[in-house]
């Protein structure tokens, strides 16, 4: 595959450190994303897929650990002209689209505030014109511009968080279930947005979601999370077709599919974490058991998965 | 089968500044005992609209009958008074909420809240009522229900709460149960378990499920019959396996192709153009014309009325006319039918 494009080691985010209360919302994980694919992130709510994209962008600090971007760490202390730099480089797309848009600004202005930071445009007529070419380039049109966000749908809204994450020219976009809280039909609509902007400007996306049949459909790897941590992540066809770890088996025995006859014979497993029977002493870690296919496991798991793999 | 509710020519209006609100426009279904029956749409279809108006949960100085009728045991339920539902309401019809965080009281211990129906409708003791308030968190799979009856809404897990929505729901062993998305707000694993529950319970006490939902992979799942909604009006409906393999409505192909599926590698997916209609200003025709790419000269024109695919399956589309146009539906649908028997594109082979 392609080179590197982030370099995610060892993260860890923790909330409430040193209380009672503590939560280990992302624990020691760590993984690459490579230029111009789609990772995909799933999990159950509270598994701390979403966290993990706060802390890649730095809307948390991280409790340790170190995010490279292009070879160069973007965590810890940095300059303002540093952040800035960085900044441009990555933007996020949010879950709600109502939520995330400012209600009291104009369209033209919450697109713009990225340009306007970045000092991206010299003057006034270059700024609407930019303005203009994002609206066109998410499907919306320049009339647009002089609307507020309540006179836009949701999946009108979507685009509208779409072209302002666009508006600096990003090479790397976090999107945050940006589909979930859209209509079926509408869901579509977005997600082909995002491949087609995908493939015209070679962006790279880390995709966070709980739809697994959307996810495998724009990814090209997906990992999967399970209270804190990563426990698979593997090539999208692949972690659907032979999926390793019980959590991911479990995960995709309970999507209910849009054919009834696939789902009168659907059986349901489920995932029990004390099956495993760590102790102290194995050591747990990601493994890699088949070209690019990385499952959490001990070293007695690890042969288990190696035997079966070589069977098949 | 017995029928156990029939909704004829249901028209339902809202009155907002902006004028009225045609929410439904026709809506007619039979329910049958001990069936599930799903309806589908997007969101403003009409879909909860319908079941609200079914349990008269609407404002009523906004929300207005226009014509049709609610018929439950032989009576008219839109003519009912206020006195009358609520002794309907919650014993024989009840009804299941999307959001199990906003649907319980939060100050008040889960098992007054279950036991309040019982109380209502039931002529027994409090310590009766708490006894089969036990018992139907036990049927729902709660752990160490004695103790969970003096928890607060609070306590609970999402998962749990909807399993205590789904208990008080049962309170009353109800005919009808309404089940308005009850698993959109949760995790799939969390969703599988409650749709087993659910199916598990309709089998053990017979009730008729009426189940709405956007979600076309839990309709497969839980079905016996599907109604497809579009602005404010059925549009297909038909058996499980008659609308998943044998779709006869563009609006209904459109859905089916907007789902990516797990074993195919589509390179793009069918996106419905466009937005649903305004029901301030109805369409004239067809509502789904202005979207439809197989839309014809009279969708524009006049409301296309029923046509009969089988006994059991009928759709509102003028592509089943005798003189209309033979129109190939989307691959993906063609591949759905070449598994039905009886479709035109049938490829031999069991369903």
């Amino acid at each position: 595959m392609a080179e590197k494009l982030l370099e995610i080691k060892n993260l860890k985010q923790h909330f409430n450190v040193g209380k009672s209360n503590e939560v280990k919302a992302v624990d020691d994980i760590s993984f690459d994303i490579y230029k111009g694919e789609t990772l995909g992130l799933v999990g159950e709510s509270g598994c701390g897929k979403s966290t993990t994209g706060r802390s890649i962008i730095r809307l948390y600090d991280a409790t340790s650990g170190d995010v490279f971007y292009e070879g160069e760490n973007v965590h810890g202390k940095k300059s303002k002209k540093d952040l800035k730099k960085f900044n441009r480089k990555m933007q996020m797309i949010f879950q709600d689209p109502y939520a995330s848009l400012n209600p009291r600004m104009k369209v033209m202005d919450i697109i713009a505030e990225g340009i306007d930071i970045h000092g991206l445009a010299k003057n006034g007529a270059e700024r609407k014109q930019m303005v203009f070419e994002l609206l066109e380039t998410v499907g919306l049109n320049k009339e647009h511009a002089n609307r507020y966000p309540h006179e836009f749908s949701g999946g009108q809204r979507q685009r509208l968080g779409i072209a302002r994450a666009l508006a600096v020219d990003p090479d790397f976009i976090i999107a945050d279930e940006p589909i979930s809280a859209l209509d079926v039909s509408i869901q579509a609509q977005v997600v082909n947005l995002l491949k087609e902007l995908q493939e015209k400007k070679g962006l790279t996306y880390l995709f966070i979601a709980h739809d697994l049949s959307m996810v495998k459909y724009i990814s090209d790897r997906i990992g999967v999370m399970y209270f804190g941590k990563l426990v698979e992540l593997a090539p999208a066809e692949d972690l659907y077709k032979n999926p390793m770890h019980p959590y991911t088996q479990s995960l995709l025995s309970a999507i209910p599919l849009p054919d009834p006859n696939y789902e009168r014979n659907r059986v349901r497993k489920s995932y029990d974490p004390a099956s495993h029977n760590y102790t102290e002493k194995d050591d747990v870690q990601m493994r890699e058991i088949t070209p690019g296919h990385f499952v959490q496991c001990s070293t007695s798991e690890f042969e288990a998965l190696k035997a079966s793999v070589a069977v098949r | 089968m017995k029928k156990i509710l029939q909704v004829k020519d249901l028209e339902l209006s809202f009155n907002t500044f902006n004028g009225e609100v045609k929410a439904i426009r026709g809506v007619n279904f039979d329910l049958y005992k001990g069936e599930t029956l799903a309806i589908v749409g997007e969101s403003g279809s009409g879909k909860s609209v319908t079941t609200k108006s079914i349990m008269r949960l609407l404002p009523e100085q906004s929300a207005v009958f226009k014509n049709g009728e609610i018929l439950f045991d032989g009576r008219d339920l839109t003519k009912l008074s206020d006195k009358e539902m609520q002794k309907i309401r919650g014993k024989d019809i009840s009804m299941i909420f999307q959001d199990p965080m906003t649907s319980l009281n939060p100050t008040m211990p889960i098992g007054r809240q279950i036991t309040e129906p019982i109380l209502k409708h039931q002529k027994i003791s409090k310590s009766e009522a708490k006894k089969v308030a036990i018992d139907l968190l036990r049927l729902v799979g709660m752990p160490k229900p004695e103790l969970r009856m003096k928890q607060y809404p609070h306590q609970f897990s999402g998962g749990q709460r909807q399993r205590i929505v789904i208990a008080i729901s049962l309170a009353c062993n109800p005919q009808i149960l309404i089940a308005d998305e009850p698993t959109t707000a949760l995790d799939v694993t969390i969703q599988a378990q409650i749709l087993e529950l659910m199916k598990d319970l309709q089998k053990k006490i017979d009730t008729s499920i009426i189940f709405i939902t956007h979600d076309l992979g839990v309709v497969a799942n839980v079905a016996d019959r599907v109604a497809v909604m579009y602005g404010g009006k059925i549009v297909e409906i038909g058996t499980v396996d008659e609308i998943f393999y044998n779709p006869q409505h563009p609006y209904t192909w459109g859905l089916l192709s907007s789902m990516p599926s797990l074993d195919t590698a589509e390179s793009k997916l069918y996106a419905i153009p466009g937005t649903p209609p305004d029901l301030l200003a109805p369409p004239k025709g067809d509502a789904f014309a202005l979207r439809s790419e197989y839309a014809l000269q009279i969708d524009m024109e006049q409301n296309p009325p029923f046509f009969k695919v089988s006994d059991t399956h009928q759709a509102a589309t003028w592509l089943l006319h005798p003189d209309a146009p033979r129109v190939e539906p989307p691959l993906s649908v063609i591949e759905r039918m070449k598994k039905f028997p009886g479709s035109r594109y049938y490829e031999g082979g069991a369903v």
